[in-house]
């Protein structure tokens, strides 16, 4: 075996230094300015405004002052209680970052991560929906031809639920069962809860193409947020519906997000020849609450190693 | 169109899947006495090839297999980020937690000591429970341990409970039901749908 020597090594930075800079320059181009996340973060802030704070991966570290502060763990909260002490909300607001974050590893080792990203801020609903999608899509063609965004909107699911009064252990289930599409799994809980009646029967077939789903999702009877789901799916298959990449994106109404914080449109990025999806995002209007000021937000992650690995297959 | 592959569980529970493929273009071309670890279909479509129960899982999720079968013990086991669509409604059996009779589950602050093949799982189901435990992992045998005092309990998987019965001791839980699966790689199954949607519905049909 045979190892990389140090002027290889290089070579190799080099290109992905290359990777990241072509990033950052189409994300200049569109708009975006740079933003750099603060390294540490205070503790009691961390847990205050992280969904679900994955506690044992954060990284503390105690500082001078006997205060206990996080090594960054994500990017998104980071810069968000950036700018929102910042931030008057009036004239929208795009930024992107590019910056590492740790977490603690199973053995007992920090990993440390690139972790790229853009939000829009303060855009209407309509134009954000479009341009971050726009972005994601066009991103993904550079990385490889044979691409999918997979879309859907979190708020179809969320709003019935929330007219169904069940449980909070029996919605975790349906959408655990749902998220795996485990149809026998879940036709089985349907029936237990009385609800094999209901829209819910029918939700891992609300997949393939834009106009097949929503006049799918159309067919049955909904309140008025999951109308104002479809219609904003409605919206981008408008914008889309005469460009290329229409046929790069499926929507898949059953699509349960990892985190609740989205309220809107959520998508994945998945690229043919990677087992694991390169960029993931979505709207997240109603979490800037907590910081005071509710506005219209949308940004996306990509998982730069995975990029940075289909790249660089492509170099050799 | 591309080939797809398909990860089975080498065993009773893998023979078994491969049955559900006979008499459909995707029965699987076997080589008598071969030892050879990927076969095909006649058109070629299908690779099949053939490892432990509990890699099935790993190949599927890192994606170097399109589609398992798989006993849904093992997918509770790995937990791994794969989509499970479909039941196939053999090798059932379920989880059960078991002991000599008459035993109090819950110990206020004592450990309670259980012996599995399965920690992960165990670990799982006993976290929401507020109940001290001590896993300990056994190779097989799992009945055993009660016996030779070992532990207080066992979390196995139970098909009719005569092992347990033969060895005195009893069902005090019944926890998650088990059969086997069809599983499916998430990247995969979205550029793959079509055709995954078919498969699934040939196994359905069969099942």
């Amino acid at each position: 075996m045979r190892f990389r020597t140090i002027t290889q090594e290089l070579e190799k930075t080099k290109i992905k230094k290359d990777i990241k800079r072509s990033i950052e320059d189409y994300f200049e181009k569109k708009g975006f300015s740079l933003i750099e996340p603060n390294t540490f973060q205070d503790y009691g802030d961390f847990i205050n405004s992280t969904v679900n704070p994955d506690l044992a991966k954060s990284v503390k570290v105690l500082g001078g002052d006997s205060q206990i502060y996080v090594l960054r763990p994500d990017i998104t909260t980071n810069i968000l209680s950036q700018i929102f002490a910042k931030w008057d909300g009036k004239k929208p607001l795009k930024v992107y970052y590019n910056s590492k974050i740790y977490r603690n590893e199973t053995r007992g080792k920090i990993a440390e991560d690139y972790q790229m990203g853009i939000e829009s801020l303060g855009e209407n609903q309509v134009n954000g929906d479009r341009e971050i999608v726009e972005i994601a899509l066009n991103l993904m063609s550079k990385v490889d031809k044979n691409y999918i965004l997979e879309l859907g909107s979190s708020n179809y699911l969320d709003s019935f639920f929330k007219e169904k009064n069940l449980t909070e252990a029996d919605e975790l289930a349906i959408k655990k069962l749902i998220s795996r599409k485990n149809r026998d799994g879940l036709e089985g809980k349907l029936q237990s809860l009385k609800l094999e009646n209901t829209m819910l029967m029918n939700i891992l077939d609300m997949q393939g193409s834009m106009e097949k789903v929503i006049t799918m999702a159309k067919t049955y009877e909904i309140n008025k947020e999951m109308k104002k789901a479809i219609h904003s799916l409605e919206s981008l298959n408008e914008y889309f519906f005469d460009k290329d990449v229409r046929d790069n994106i499926k929507v898949d109404l059953s699509m349960v997000p990892d985190l609740d914080y989205y309220d809107g449109v959520v998508f994945k990025g998945y690229c043919s020849n990677k087992p694991t999806k390169i960029l993931s995002g979505g709207r997240y209007d109603k979490s800037t609450e907590k910081y005071g000021l509710t506005v219209s937000a949308i940004g996306f992650i990509i998982d730069m190693n995975v990029v940075t690995e289909i790249r660089m297959e492509g170099e050799n | 169109m591309e080939t797809l592959t398909i990860a089975i569980a080498k065993g009773r529970l893998g023979k078994k899947g491969l049955k559900l493929f006979e008499e459909t273009e995707y029965a699987i071309e076997m080589e008598e006495n071969s030892r050879k670890l990927i076969f095909n279909n006649a058109n070629k479509t299908i690779n099949f090839v053939f490892v432990k129960p509990c890699d099935v899982v790993t190949y599927v999720e890192k994606g170097v297999a399109d589609m398992g079968i798989v006993g849904r013990d093992t997918i509770l086991e790995e937990n791994k980020d794969v989509y499970e669509v479909l039941d196939l409604n053999y090798g059932k059996c379920k989880f059960v937690v078991a002991g000599f009779e008459n035993q109090d589950l819950i110990k206020q602050n004592d450990i309670l000591k259980i012996a599995t093949k399965y920690p992960s799982y165990v670990d799982s189901v006993f976290k929401s429970r507020g109940q001290k435990i001590e896993i300990i992992k056994l190779g097989g045998a799992i009945e055993l341990a009660p016996l030779m005092g070992l532990s207080e309990v066992i979390v196995d998987i139970v098909e009719t409970g005569s092992t347990l019965k033969d060895n005195g001791l009893v069902v005090l839980e019944d926890l998650d039901p088990i059969s086997a699966r069809l599983i499916v790689n998430k990247v995969s199954y979205r550029f793959n749908y079509e055709e995954i949607q078919k498969i699934q519905k040939v196994l359905g049909e069969r099942r």
